[in-house]
């Protein structure tokens, strides 16, 4: 048996290795090469230049409240829906797989774009109507600042976060908390006491993706940022990349890896604290079925801040994205503005070959990437839960590379690797490029699953004399239905929109919807981009329902996707 | 009915105003394709009319600018440049040429251009990137709308106005410093305007094409921007500044390169390109300001406005003025 873990274990590194180390290495021979190119003459002066900028220090502190502020704010929702959705009987459940889920869909600059509309200081929908309400016409917020960023890249990060910590809430064995109720606890008591720290594994793993994903988010700090005028590190990168002609990327690569080296250590703080996997393990060979929590009293007004939160967080939004499609321009909401509504923009993308095309290439590369992808993931969570050897260790680290590297600079390594393969300029570029960067989104959820299955049902099986496989086939996998289906949610969402490396990537031919839309975006067509981000919108959700229609079918418990 | 024939043959021909070298004609149909590096919008028609006159398909590839030169490179680098035919910034084709990514090929579409357009090399300029100032004309009454650049620093338009980053926009900072070489009298009236322009806290986006919007909602009044989403956002109300001073921008470039896959449908499309029949298209459905002459687009008055090309300016320059502009406007 060891053999064959070990076996598995040293293939799944070079297999994932040779996925995420490329990009990575070639931006880092960039980043010590003089030139434009990966390689060049040695030289150190890129870092030289880059780390002796004098703004950098305001840079990070800014980065720093931005992240771990967005991290927060997207772990601690996630933890509030995933525990009243999964363990309350609280009504309207399928409203939280809805707000959960929808941000993952809306491309990020979209989503940026309707907080602005909503929540710009000069005539902003919502601060427009704080001003016809008595007391409050003095009141007014400003999405362009350090709080607004937080707030967005929370919510863009929500889908994250809950995909991570529900399947582990979905599997969480009730024996504890009876045993601390037994013992005379109270309902708040046990959840502080003995939910939480039993879920610590899947809330740090949120947290700490919500991390990563917002120190290498670009949309947020964009759209909202630099109109606040605060700089974060993916605009000061981006700023070293677009002043003048001929960019120099191995300097925004040699800055890169300071991000790198920020999300290698979290990974392994994370490793750390939650190195002790015995004590999380939920499901055991008991009986194993999560008790619901009568919220009583609380159960509708619990249910009123879930509606209003997904009012304000999901539905005004994409609202705001369905009139931007139908209005010729950008306008403020009037009589005029809705007697001037049409179609047109809708007609514009639809007859548009390029827009169907990408809308095809899209749908197969979620479609196919993710259900790859996700194969790829449960071999590397599993050895990374259930192995837990030095090496697996490494696995861990290998898969977070090019996640965890700024995406303005990814999409460069990548292009600088492929262009020595064959694979240039086709599909397959893009779909071993996606899988290879969000690969995390495979292996978090299905990971945090892992946790909560007892090495006793694999130990019981062996017993009984299947192999690996057998057991991972016959008792494991059912037991992961609810992280395949995060899993494959996530990636699937992620490809559809995917930008960062299709940009870089994507040739006639090989066009896909983010591309479409971020050519849109630069001519400043909203109107159209809106349209286009609409249909992206309703293929992700038809993804997302035939995927948890599938999981459902193979498990009849409430699972987190 | 005589004349009405004539009339009919005349608009056919002149339809098919570009003229084809027959042979070339040939040669290119039987590679096939012509492939299109560049960055420039909405030009799918031009690419679909190129096809449609030639029978050589036209493929668009975008590529902005900021990976323009990092994308050709790497391929040309690789053996593996897809483009027969580039078009970016005068600068950006200026590195590409010194890399020997160019051909020498002068079209004779470009005949008729002004002699300036031919740059060393094979480059020939077709167009003009032109920045000017948009306003709301819904929301700006016409005595408010400014004569001159300086008034862009009057206080009357504090926090009004929006523009792309001048710390890292290229074409903004390339902007600026032709304001400076073109317009002011001396470097100390442009630094009190630069100082102006700071004091009415232009809001900041990362390029021309989000500053439209903020002005069509209301959101701000005027903006540094591109005359031509007076066409691209029509029915928006938005209209175009006719300072007494030029208009300005970066020149846009054309060329073939060395070692095109499919060289005679490169020089097929560059023809096609500098063409009245695609510089109309090119002018008319996308705003563009384009160098072939009696051409122009049709927004109010720019036939008559006088619209200069910056000189090219290095990499270093702009990242120098960047620097200095992030101080002025206090970028943090």
């Amino acid at each position: 048996m060891f053999k064959t873990r070990s076996v598995l274990t040293y293939s799944l590194i070079l297999v994932v290795g040779f996925l995420t180390i490329c990009p990575v290495a070639m931006l880092f021979f960039g980043s010590f090469s003089k030139g434009l190119g990966a390689f060049g003459v040695f030289t150190l002066d890129k870092y030289v230049r880059a780390y002796t900028d004098p703004a950098l220090a305001r840079i990070i502190v800014n980065t720093a409240i931005f992240v771990f502020g967005s991290a927060s704010v997207a772990t601690f929702l996630a933890l509030f829906l995933a525990y009243l959705n999964n363990r309350t009987d609280i009504p309207g459940k399928f409203m939280f797989k809805v707000i959960s889920i929808i941000p993952m869909m809306i491309p990020h600059v979209l989503f940026s774009v309707s907080w602005v509309l909503l929540l710009n200081p000069t005539n902003g929908l919502l601060n427009l109507i704080f001003k016809q309400i008595p007391l409050l016409q003095d009141f007014s917020l400003n999405i362009y600042s350090l709080w607004g960023m937080i707030l967005v890249e929370g919510l863009l990060d929500l889908p994250i976060a809950y995909l991570i910590i529900a399947p582990a809430m979905a599997s969480f064995d009730v024996a504890l908390e009876e045993s601390s109720r037994v013992s005379g606890a109270s309902t708040w008591r046990t959840l502080f006491r003995v939910t939480l720290p039993v879920l610590r594994p899947a809330i740090l793993a949120a947290f700490i993706l919500g991390i990563v994903r917002s120190l290498a988010s670009f949309a947020v700090p964009s759209v909202i940022g630099m109109p606040g005028r605060v700089q974060v590190l993916a605009t000061h990168i981006y700023q070293m990349i677009s002043t003048g002609f001929a960019p120099d990327y191995g300097k925004a690569a040699a800055v890169g890896m300071s991000v790198l080296a920020t999300s290698v250590t979290l990974i392994f703080l994370y490793r750390y604290l939650t190195s002790e996997s015995e004590k999380f393990v939920t499901i055991s060979s008991r009986g194993y079925r999560p008790t619901v929590v009568e919220l009583k009293k609380a159960r509708y007004p619990l249910f009123a801040v879930v509606a209003l939160l997904s009012v304000i967080l999901i539905v005004l939004p994409v609202l705001v994205l369905f009139y931007t499609s139908l209005v010729p321009y950008s306008m403020v909401p009037s009589a005029r503005a809705f007697s001037m509504i049409s179609w047109k923009h809708w007609a514009d993308v639809l007859s548009d070959p390029v827009s169907l095309l990408s809308l095809k290439n899209s749908v197969f590369l979620g479609v196919v990437g993710a259900s790859l992808g996700v194969s790829l993931s449960l071999l590397v969570a599993y050895v990374i839960v259930k192995v837990r050897t030095k090496a697996a260790g490494i696995l861990d680290s290998l898969s977070f590379l090019s996640f965890s590297f700024p995406g303005i600079v990814i999409g460069v390594g990548f292009m600088w690797f492929f262009v020595r393969t064959p694979l240039y300029a086709t599909i397959w570029a893009l779909l071993i490029g996606y899988i290879a960067t969000y690969l995390p989104y495979g292996i978090r959820p299905l990971a945090s699953a892992f946790v909560q299955v007892h090495s006793h049902l694999e130990e019981s099986s062996q017993v009984c004399g299947a192999g690996t496989f057998t057991t991972l086939r016959r008792i494991v996998i059912p037991l992961l239905v609810p992280g395949l289906v995060s899993g494959w949610i996530l990636m699937a969402t992620m490809f559809v929109r995917e930008l960062t490396l299709s940009v870089v990537l994507s040739r006639p031919g090989t066009e896909v919807l983010a591309v479409q839309i971020l050519r849109f975006a630069e001519d400043g067509l909203w109107g159209r981009l809106s349209a286009l981000g609409i249909i992206m919108i309703f293929i992700s959700t038809t993804l997302v329902i035939l995927a948890t229609l599938v999981g459902a079918r193979f498990k009849p418990v409430e699972g987190g996707g | 009915m005589k004349k009405f024939l004539l009339l009919l043959m005349a608009s056919l021909l002149s339809s098919s105003a570009f003229a084809q070298d027959a042979s070339l004609a040939e040669q290119a149909k039987a590679e096939g394709r012509a492939t299109f590096y560049a960055n420039i919008t909405a030009i799918e028609p031009i690419m679909e009319a190129f096809s449609a006159a030639t029978g050589v398909k036209g493929e668009y590839t975008r590529i902005s600018t900021a990976k323009f030169v990092a994308t050709v490179l790497t391929e040309f680098e690789a053996g593996k440049l897809m483009a027969d035919v580039v078009q970016a910034p005068l600068p950006v084709l200026e590195m590409l040429r010194e890399r020997g990514v160019l051909a020498d090929y002068s079209s004779p579409a470009a005949a008729g251009y002004e002699e300036w357009t031919r740059k060393q090399g094979g480059i020939q300029l077709f167009g003009i990137e032109y920045v000017g100032l948009i306003y709301n004309k819904e929301l700006v009454q016409a005595a408010d709308v400014p004569k001159r650049y300086e008034d862009l620093a009057d206080p009357k338009w504090k926090d009004k106005i929006v523009m792309a980053n001048p710390a890292s926009h290229a074409t903004t900072i390339s902007w600026l410093i032709g304001l400076k070489e073109n317009v002011f009298a001396s470097e100390d009236e442009w630094r009190d305007f630069l100082k102006g322009l700071a004091a009415n806290n232009p809001m900041f986006v990362a390029s021309f094409g989000p500053t439209p919007a903020p002005v069509e909602s209301g959101e701000k009044l005027i903006a540094i921007s591109m005359p031509k989403y007076i066409i691209t956002k029509a029915p928006a109300p938005l209209d175009w500044a006719r300072v007494e001073q030029p208009l300005l921008g970066t020149p846009r470039a054309i060329a073939i390169t060395s070692k095109a896959p499919h060289p005679n449908a490169a020089r097929l499309f560059v023809d096609y390109w500098l063409s009245s029949e695609a510089m109309t298209m090119l002018a008319r459905d996308v705003g563009e300001y384009v160098l072939h002459p009696g051409i122009f687009p049709p927004i109010e008055d720019m036939d008559t406005a006088r619209v200069l090309p910056i000189r090219e300016l290095t990499d270093e320059e702009i990242q120098k003025w960047g620097e200095e502009f992030q101080k002025i406007f206090k970028v943090s």
